[in-house]
């Protein structure tokens, strides 16, 4: 049996932010429906008893939920590792304070650009400068503090500024990621994909920079799986290490599973997560080789990359149990690189590159929310 | 996002200890002692498994003690071992660590 190490425990899909690239579902349900402050206190004693190391508390806006200090404090005092993953939106200096005072492991604050103009066009909402004064209160604390950062074709350009602007606000690291085509990303993934031209030079960016930072900012870039030419290992696996739970209570292997129209997942309120990580058809539907078809089945990568994403898999081919087209061995990769080679035909030239960079207020379509 | 792919070209100069350092967990980064339960340094991205000398050693980087007093330390209660090769493989662990960014010096 695979041990489950980490828990992502969504507990609000409210949020201040209309991000374009959000990984949240298309479709949200409201506070009405989110687990209450004991549900989750149990599921956090549930998990630490089972073996889970570390909670991210996330959302939506974790920040939203009013009982948020109450359940740091319980998931810290159970023994878990606590995570917060926060846009800083809602965030006040007393609310931090209470946050440090229930110990709060790490604080992982987004920002969408370096500059308040674009961050906040991709927002939806003018939060960049509201982010830049919550960054100054966190580092008054000894917590771990990341910067996270979404990177996409219209902003990568700012990438040396970006990781100036982590530098000044005192982040012990950045995590520069360029979003991952699912969800509200997928909608936009024509407007967010970088050309090659623009991957190669981050990428030369990134070294120089993680030399020069090296034992005072870590920066780890993750790069868009369009480009490579495996899939990545998505999760760690089905079923092998974590589990999500949503505002509602459904335990989900990844972000994104839900998308999977034959798939039935099981609820906290009803199941306990002993059961549902060892036992439930969810968790086992794709864990292990056995479901695998070719050219996964044959393929030394098998134990590396587990087959890549499955809800990738459904997204691009309507099959969940297809190899990741990222992969190039895919049968549906072609897919893949039409889009690619799309995006590179019409933005690679430096006057497109300049249009693009002068013209994001290309037709995004922006994460509408529950309440 | 855990569904990450990351790129990493960290290098390991200019991370080694020297004997006046004086190493800290950085913070965010907490060893963890659950009874029942093998001793793992949390830090933000994960968990590292340690053995017995890790965890003397992590449990060592105060912030006060230099390099030079925690290599003694362990050249003391590993008395059967070679003490030069106690003192390579902890600044080995220690730069490793450095480079992560969960140990400061």
């Amino acid at each position: 049996m695979n041990g489950l190490l980490s828990l992502i425990a969504e507990i609000t899909y409210r949020c201040p932010l209309h991000c374009v690239y959000c990984s949240n579902p298309l479709a949200m349900s409201g506070k009405d429906n989110e687990l209450s402050t004991e549900t989750w206190i149990d599921v956090f004693q549930q998990a630490a008893a089972l073996g889970v190391l570390q909670v991210d508390l996330t959302g939506g806006e974790p920040v939203a939920r009013v009982d948020l200090v109450e359940l740091v404090s319980a998931a810290r005092e159970s023994g878990l590792y606590v995570n917060l993953i926060t846009s800083g939106i809602g965030l006040s200096p007393e609310k931090l304070e209470q946050l440090a005072h229930a110990r709060l492991d790490h604080v992982q604050l987004s920002f969408q650009d370096s500059d308040a103009g674009p961050a906040d066009e991709i927002a939806g909402a003018t939060v960049h400068a509201r982010k830049l004064e919550i960054a100054q209160e966190i580092r008054r604390y000894r917590m771990g503090f990341t910067v996270t950062m979404v990177v996409h074709r219209h902003n990568l350009q700012r990438l040396p500024q970006m990781i100036a602007m982590a530098e000044e606000v005192g982040a012990h690291k950045v995590e520069i990621a360029h979003a991952q085509y699912y969800g509200w990303a997928f909608r936009n993934r024509e407007n967010l994909l970088p050309t090659r031209g623009q991957l190669d030079s981050s990428l030369e960016l990134i070294q120089e920079a993680q030399a020069r930072l090296e034992g005072r900012m870590r920066i780890d870039y993750v790069v868009p799986d369009y480009y490579a030419k495996f899939p990545k290992a998505c999760m760690g696996g089905w079923g092998r290490k974590t589990m999500l739970i949503t505002p509602s209570g459904e335990a989900l292997p990844c972000h994104a599973a839900k998308i999977i129209p034959e798939m039935r997942f099981e609820n906290v309120r009803e199941q306990k997560l002993e059961w549902i990580w060892q036992e439930s058809d969810s968790f086992r539907r794709f864990r292990g080789e056995a479901w695998m078809p070719e050219p996964c089945r044959s393929c030394d990568r098998r134990t590396r990359d587990f087959g890549g994403c499955r809800c990738q898999a459904f997204l691009l081919t309507d099959d969940s149990q297809a190899t990741d087209p990222a992969c190039s061995l895919a049968s549906a990769h072609k897919d893949v690189e039409e889009i690619v080679q799309r995006v590179n035909a019409s933005h690679s030239s430096a006057w497109e590159r300049a249009q693009a960079a002068s013209a994001t207020r290309a037709s995004w379509e922006y994460r509408q929310n529950p309440r | 996002m855990a569904a990450a792919r990351r790129i990493s070209f960290l290098s390991a100069r200019m991370s080694r200890p020297v004997e006046t350092s004086k190493p800290r967990l950085a913070p965010g980064c907490r060893v963890s002692d659950l009874p029942g339960q093998s001793t793992v340094l949390l830090i933000p991205e994960g968990a590292l498994q340690l053995n017995c000398p890790g965890v003397r050693i992590v449990s060592a980087c105060d912030g006060e003690r230099t390099f030079r007093e925690i290599v003694q330390m362990l050249q003391q209660e590993y008395r059967s071992a070679d003490p030069e090769r106690i003192e390579q493989e902890t600044a080995d662990l220690l730069e490793r660590l450095h480079v992560r960014r969960v140990v400061d010096f």
